[in-house]
Parts: C-alpha cells; sequence; structure tokens
C-alpha cells in the first residue's frame, strides 16, 4: 500500500478501473462497517461484532471467509456479491486523519489505478467526474458514521445482546476450524432487551445482525465448493 | 428460643475505613442490597495506614461482585498488573540468586505433576537444566521482560495468563468509598468513636460517637487496625504474638517517583537483606520500596543503610516512614456480634500479600453466610473461627519456609530463622515427607486452603530443595516431555505477542478494557 494525499495538481489526469479495486479485497476476511449501512450488508454476509486489536473498541464487521486472510466471496477476478459494504466500494480511496483534520487519500499501488481505466477523477471541462462524486459521497458517509457507530455499538453492550459467538466448523472434506473473536447479537438476549431499546432504527439493525447469523451456513457451503475444487485440481485425471 | 434469639439481623456496622472497612462494607451491600442497613463510620481526619498493595488474582472477582470496573479501578488506582513474585538473594545471597512463584500453576497441573520429572533432571551436577519455575511454568520469561499479562482485547478482569493487581491501597480505599455510598447505599458517618457499650449478654450494643452519640447495629465489624477497639479493647479477645516464627517487627519505607516511559515490573521484586528484606512494587507512577526487619537483630540505622544502596542516588531526596509490625492475630476473629476484619484480625509481614486477600476472604464469607436471625450467630462465628485460624496457620507455615531452607550464614537473622525451635512442627514433619513426595493436594485437604500444592513446590525447589523421585513417580516419561515442550511453546508464542506493562497502560488511558 503506497497512500499519498489527494491534490488536484498531482492526480487530474488519474484514471480508476473500479472493478479491479475488489482484488485489495480478495485476502480479507472481515470487513468494518457504519451503522447506516448493517441492515442492507446484512442481506448477504453475517455481520458480527469485533475488536480493534489496537484499542480493544469493538466495531461492526461483513464476515466474508473462515479465516484469517481468506474471502470466499472471491472468485479470482471479482466479488460475487450483490451488495458491497461501502470500506470496499470506496477503494482505492481512503480518509485520512479525523474531524476537520480529514484528507481524501489514494493508494497509488492499488491495482484499479490504470491508465486505461474507465473512470477519470476529474472531467474533460475540468469538473469532478461523476464516478468520484460517488466516491466522495461514499467516503463522507464513512466519515460522518463514526460516532453513530460507536454509538450503536456502545447501546448493543450496554442492552447486552452480544454474545461471543465461537465458530465451530467442520467441512465435507473432514477438516475443521475454530473462527475466534466474534461476537454476535444473540436473539434470546435481544428478546429480552428488546422492550428498554427507544429506537425501532436501533432494533431493526440489532434484529438484522442477529438474523444474518444464518449467512454462515452460506459461508460453509461457499468453502465446501472451494475445497471440493481443490481438491479435483489435486486430484489426477483418470 | 429466646425474643433476642429470634431477632432478625437487620443492621451491620463497620468500625473503620481503609481497604478492610470498604471492601467489607461493598461485598456486603452487593449482595444484600436493601435487606441489610450497611453503616460505616470512620474519623476521616484518622487517616490509613495503607498495607498491602499487593493483592492476589482474588481481587479481580473482589471487585466485579461489588460492582467496580477494572478499567476504572486500574485508572483510579494507578494500579499495575501483578504476575507473581520474583525473591532474589534469599538462598545463598548472590547476586544472581533468584526463583519465582509465578501466579500461573506448572503446566498439566494437577492431573500431571512435573516436579519428579524436573527433580530427576537437576539431580545431576552441571545438568543445565533451567530453574523450576522457569521449566514448568511460561509466566516468568513474560515478567523477566516486563511484559503484560493481557491485551487490550482481553475483556475486563480476563487475561492471558492469571494475574493479580500492584495498587495504591489509599486510593482503592477512596474509590470504594465512594462506590458504596453512591451506587451501593452504604451510610458513611465521620466522626470518631468515644466508647463501645456492652449489653448484658456480652454483645456490643452501641459504638458512642463524638458527635453521633451511640450507634446500634445487629452486626459489628471491626476494621480499627492494630487497635481493634471492638474486638480487643471491648470484649477481651487476646492477640496471639506470632513472631516466635516469624521475626519481622518493623518496616521502612519509601515512595520512589519513576520516569513516565520506564518499564514497571509485572511482579513484587523481594530481596533478601542482612536482617530481613526489601519488597519492590512498581506502579506506573512510582515504586513502592520498603525494607522489613527483625529489630532484635539490627537496629533502624543499619537498616537505612542498606535501604538507601537498594534504592540508588534517588533515595536521598525521600524521608523513610517507619511502621511498626506485630506478627500475629486475635484468639478468635468472631465473638459475639463482633467479626473483626484486617489489621484488628492480625497482621503478617507482606512476603506473599495475604493481607488483602484475607480481608477479601473474611469479608467474603462475612457477606455470604450473613445469618438471618441473632440466634444463628454463634454457630456461624464458631465456623468462622475454625477457618480463619486455619488460613491465618497456613500462612504463616509458608511464609517461615521462605526462611528455613536458606543457606546464608552471613547474620544471626538467617541463622536464627533455622533454629527448629522456631519452626511449626506441622512444617518439620511435612518437610521430612516432601523429600520422598513432591507437595501434592493429598498434603492439602482442606477446602480453606490459601495457597496450592504447586506454590510449595515452587518455593521449595526454588530454595535448591529436591524431592528424591522414585521410580513409581516417573511413570508418564512421555506426557511430561510434552509438557516441557508446550511451556517452552507457549514462552515463545507468548514474548511475541504479549504488549509490556508500559505499553498496556498507556492504551488503557486512552481506551477501556471491553466489557465481554
Amino acid at each position: 500500500m503506497n497512500l499519498v494525499q489527494l491534490t488536484r495538481s498531482d492526480h487530474a489526469g488519474l484514471r480508476i478501473d473500479p472493478a479491479k479495486a475488489a482484488a485489495s479485497a480478495a485476502a480479507i476476511h472481515l470487513v468494518p462497517l457504519v451503522a447506516d449501512e448493517i441492515r442492507k450488508v446484512a442481506g448477504q454476509f453475517p455481520v458480527f461484532l469485533a475488536k480493534d486489536g489496537e484499542t480493544g473498541q469493538f466495531y461492526p464487521a461483513a464476515l466474508m471467509g473462515l479465516e484469517p486472510q481468506e474471502n470466499l466471496f472471491w472468485n479470482g477476478t471479482a466479488l460475487e456479491a450483490d451488495v458491497l459494504p461501502l470500506n470496499l466500494l470506496r477503494l482505492p480511496f481512503f480518509i485520512g486523519g479525523e474531524g476537520d483534520e480529514a484528507v481524501i487519500c489514494v493508494d497509488m499501488a492499488s491495482p484499479a489505478i490504470d491508465p486505461a481505466g474507465p473512470c477519470p477523477i476529474v472531467t474533460e471541462d475540468g469538473g469532478e467526474s461523476d464516478y468520484f462524486r460517488a466516491v466522495q459521497a461514499m467516503l463522507g458517509r464513512l466519515a460522518q458514521g463514526r460516532n453513530a457507530t460507536r454509538r450503536f455499538v456502545d447501546l448493543a453492550l450496554e442492552h447486552q445482546v452480544v454474545r461471543e459467538m465461537k465458530l465451530d466448523l467442520a467441512f465435507h472434506d473432514g477438516s475443521t476450524s475454530l473462527l475466534t473473536g466474534l461476537y454476535g447479537v444473540d436473539e434470546v438476549a435481544l428478546g429480552r432487551a428488546r422492550s428498554a431499546i427507544a429506537d425501532f432504527g436501533d432494533l431493526m439493525i440489532l434484529a438484522a445482525m442477529c438474523l444474518s447469523l444464518d449467512h454462515v451456513a452460506g459461508l460453509v457451503r461457499r468453502k465446501n465448493a472451494r475445497l471440493a475444487a481443490q481438491a479435483a485440481w489435486f486430484t489426477p485425471s483418470a | 428460643m429466646s425474643a433476642t434469639e429470634n431477632r432478625a439481623i437487620r443492621s451491620v456496622c463497620i468500625v473503620g475505613g481503609g481497604s478492610a472497612g470498604w471492601l467489607t462494607a461493598g461485598l456486603i451491600a452487593a449482595r444484600h442490597g436493601p435487606d441489610l442497613a450497611v453503616t460505616l463510620v470512620e474519623s476521616v481526619s484518622r487517616g490509613t495506614i495503607g498495607v498491602g498493595e499487593g493483592t492476589w488474582p482474588t481481587m479481580r472477582n473482589t471487585l466485579r461482585k461489588i460492582g467496580i470496573g477494572e478499567t476504572d479501578f486500574m485508572r483510579f488506582c494507578h494500579a499495575s498488573f501483578k504476575q507473581g513474585a520474583k525473591f532474589a538473594r534469599w538462598r545463598t545471597g548472590a547476586a544472581d540468586d533468584f526463583y519465582y512463584h509465578p501466579l500461573v500453576l506448572p503446566e498439566g497441573f494437577p492431573d500431571l505433576d512435573l516436579a519428579p520429572y524436573w527433580n530427576a533432571q537437576a539431580a545431576a551436577p552441571g545438568n543445565g537444566v533451567p530453574s523450576f519455575s522457569d521449566a514448568v511454568c511460561f509466566q516468568e520469561a513474560l515478567c523477566e521482560q516486563s511484559l503484560a499479562p493481557k491485551l487490550m482485547t482481553s475483556p475486563e478482569y480476563a487475561g492471558v495468563a492469571n494475574y493479580a493487581y500492584h495498587l495504591d491501597a489509599v486510593k482503592l480505599g477512596e474509590l470504594l468509598a465512594r462506590h458504596c455510598v453512591d451506587t451501593l447505599g452504604v451510610t458513611h458517618i465521620d466522626d470518631e468513636i468515644v466508647d463501645v457499650t456492652l449489653a448484658e449478654n456480652g454483645d456490643v450494643a452501641a459504638v458512642v460517637g463524638k458527635r453521633n452519640g451511640p450507634i446500634a447495629a445487629d452486626l459489628y465489624v471491626d476494621c480499627t487496625g492494630f487497635a481493634a477497639r471492638l474486638l480487643g479493647e471491648a470484649l477481651g479477645v487476646p492477640f496471639i504474638d506470632r513472631s516466635d516464627v516469624l521475626f519481622i517487627d518493623r518496616a521502612m519505607a519509601v515512595q520512589l517517583p519513576v520516569e513516565e516511559d520506564s518499564p514497571i515490573a509485572s511482579h513484587t521484586i523481594s530481596t533478601a537483606q542482612k536482617h530481613g528484606w526489601i519488597w519492590d512494587i512498581g506502579l506506573p507512577t512510582r515504586r513502592g520500596i520498603g525494607y522489613v526487619w527483625s529489630t532484635r537483630h539490627a537496629g533502624a540505622d543499619r537498616v537505612e543503610e542498606e535501604l538507601a544502596a537498594y534504592v540508588g542516588p534517588g533515595f536521598a531526596k525521600l524521608t523513610p516512614r517507619e511502621i511498626p509490625i506485630r506478627s500475629g492475630h486475635r484468639e478468635l476473629f468472631w465473638k459475639n456480634n463482633v467479626v473483626a476484619v484486617g489489621l484488628a484480625a492480625g497482621f503478617l509481614e507482606p512476603l506473599e500479600a495475604s493481607a488483602l486477600v484475607l480481608i477479601e476472604l473474611s469479608a467474603d464469607y462475612i457477606a455470604t453466610s450473613m445469618p438471618a436471625t441473632c440466634g444463628a450467630m454463634d454457630f456461624v462465628a464458631r465456623r468462622f473461627n475454625t477457618m480463619t485460624r486455619y488460613r491465618w496457620d497456613r500462612i504463616i507455615e509458608f511464609l517461615k519456609l521462605h526462611y528455613i531452607l536458606s543457606e546464608r550464614e552471613d547474620t544471626a537473622f538467617w541463622r536464627d530463622n533455622r533454629d527448629p525451635a522456631t519452626i511449626p512442627q506441622d512444617l518439620q514433619d511435612q518437610l521430612a515427607l516432601w523429600r520422598d513426595n513432591p507437595p501434592g493436594e493429598h498434603d492439602f485437604a482442606s477446602a480453606h486452603e490459601m495457597f496450592p500444592a504447586a506454590s510449595y513446590q515452587y518455593v521449595l525447589y526454588g530454595m535448591g530443595f529436591r524431592t528424591r523421585p522414585r521410580a513409581g513417580q516417573l511413570a508418564q516419561r512421555d506426557a511430561a516431555e510434552d509438557a516441557f515442550t508446550r511451556t517452552a511453546a507457549m514462552k515463545r508464542k507468548l514474548t511475541g505477542m504479549m504488549p509490556t506493562n508500559r505499553a498496556l497502560l498507556g492504551k488503557l488511558a486512552q481506551h477501556r478494557f471491553p466489557t465481554l
């Protein structure tokens, strides 16, 4: 990764191929979310809380693989998903700094930086391209969503609806895996706490997280398919 | 049954604050809520002695029960992590002479006992075998590098390795007082007790405050320190002096400020001196250092010289404080409607940080066994007395064990400590058995043991004691080899991944440990 601050003088001629940006997600199994996208993302991926290793604080994240550095939605050229988190869609752009100090940065090492890419960031008449306006909007949602996300996580913890979920899984080839460090919304606990959660929007996000745990089965199915494909590749054909 | 016997116990009066008073108030109030009126009366201007800056791992559960979070506790009390004790110069007195008593049990213990296997290898001279504590447990390796027992992601009160705390005991009293009054509904009265009145049956009828007059309760907890105003003075329960076994009777203490980025030791350092030993307890803000010694063997001037040499150039700016110590305990700890907790119950040198843990155990028993009626109190008191006496005796024996195996010949203090007349008979008998059988759970059959058999192993083998292994004890060679290998692997893994105490406490100033 090579993050540099985006400036008109240095980067006006930059062209992006957004499809290639997703390649950076090939080796990511957890993608951080902001609160206001959880309901949508939870329709596709299991959504958990995980802990930031530096600060110990919980953050919501979509699970895309069953071990670190595994993304079961990456097929070698694209992410096979109808919905993607903002943190993948914004690539190769990043927010650097916080609050008033925040600036837009770009990863100059990203494969999405491509002179033949379909998306300029500055149009021929010198204005910002529609593509880049969409990126700015996403970065804005991510930056503005920080506090709302923190508040949502605190609410989930305060109402004690969060439980550690150890994913103890067995696959068709007989192998097993144990994924720890994931915390999900527990249905029974949510049932107990529901009358104390005043905001219906909060309740719906928690319910969406709770129901999204069913998507773990989808991840296991993808893992089995991947293992079967690898096994077939290793078996010499008759 | 008389009317008195049927009377329900509705109120508890704790006399005296400090760690003892407030821990007791907190544990009782947290357990009984509005069913029991808890009052703590203390003379705020009187101040506390602030003993016991080292805890046991039990403190984690105690604070959780009282309802105080670990982040709040550690920040307020300037606490750091303690993973055991390092005993330096106890065996030979040489500069490189040390062993550890870590808080993590030996690998595999108690299902698999590594002691015979280690003894078998260590018996060969010049064998290159690591010390017992280093061979059977990974924790010494963490301590030697000032590494923390937990990560920023570890939930409150949970860790990767077992741990206790080093803390500012005065701050602990303040934190508990605030929590007890604001959250748990404990009534706090600032008053000086000028008298204690007795009822006909010998119970305390009231403690009399200078301003408040008589304060009556169904049960009194005596937390008045060495004075034992209720149990000792009013009820006449005698003090049993144990200085025939443990000679230490005075402490000289200093607090040494430390640099903001200096390493913080992960263990209590106890360094043997000519006439006693020096404790060294690292907090983020200061090191608490004190020399405890026997005044029968040396005067304060000679002790101060050794203390100054230990502390180094910083000593000149410090004012050492002398604290008298009376090794011993009350003959009874609960009589009629008075139970003593803390210094009022007794005191021993802080060699194994037994002060706070005895407070926690006593207060927890009082809270959980609180009789519903006054009539049931005598039976609860009898059981408490038997149990508590057993605990004091075991601690005294365990502390004495640290001294009797020393090979130091330099002073009368060390020679006198090995005089059989000063060693409890049970300990002498036990030691003879341990020549052929390593300390095991069979040696410690009570539900009220203070130290597990593993603690005796750490001290015995650390001090150079050897058990002659017999063939039958060496039957699980493969399992033992695996356990030694696991220990070595854990050492490599954890020393690579754990942050330093200083780094973790720095983060804790910014962020909170997660609640789960």
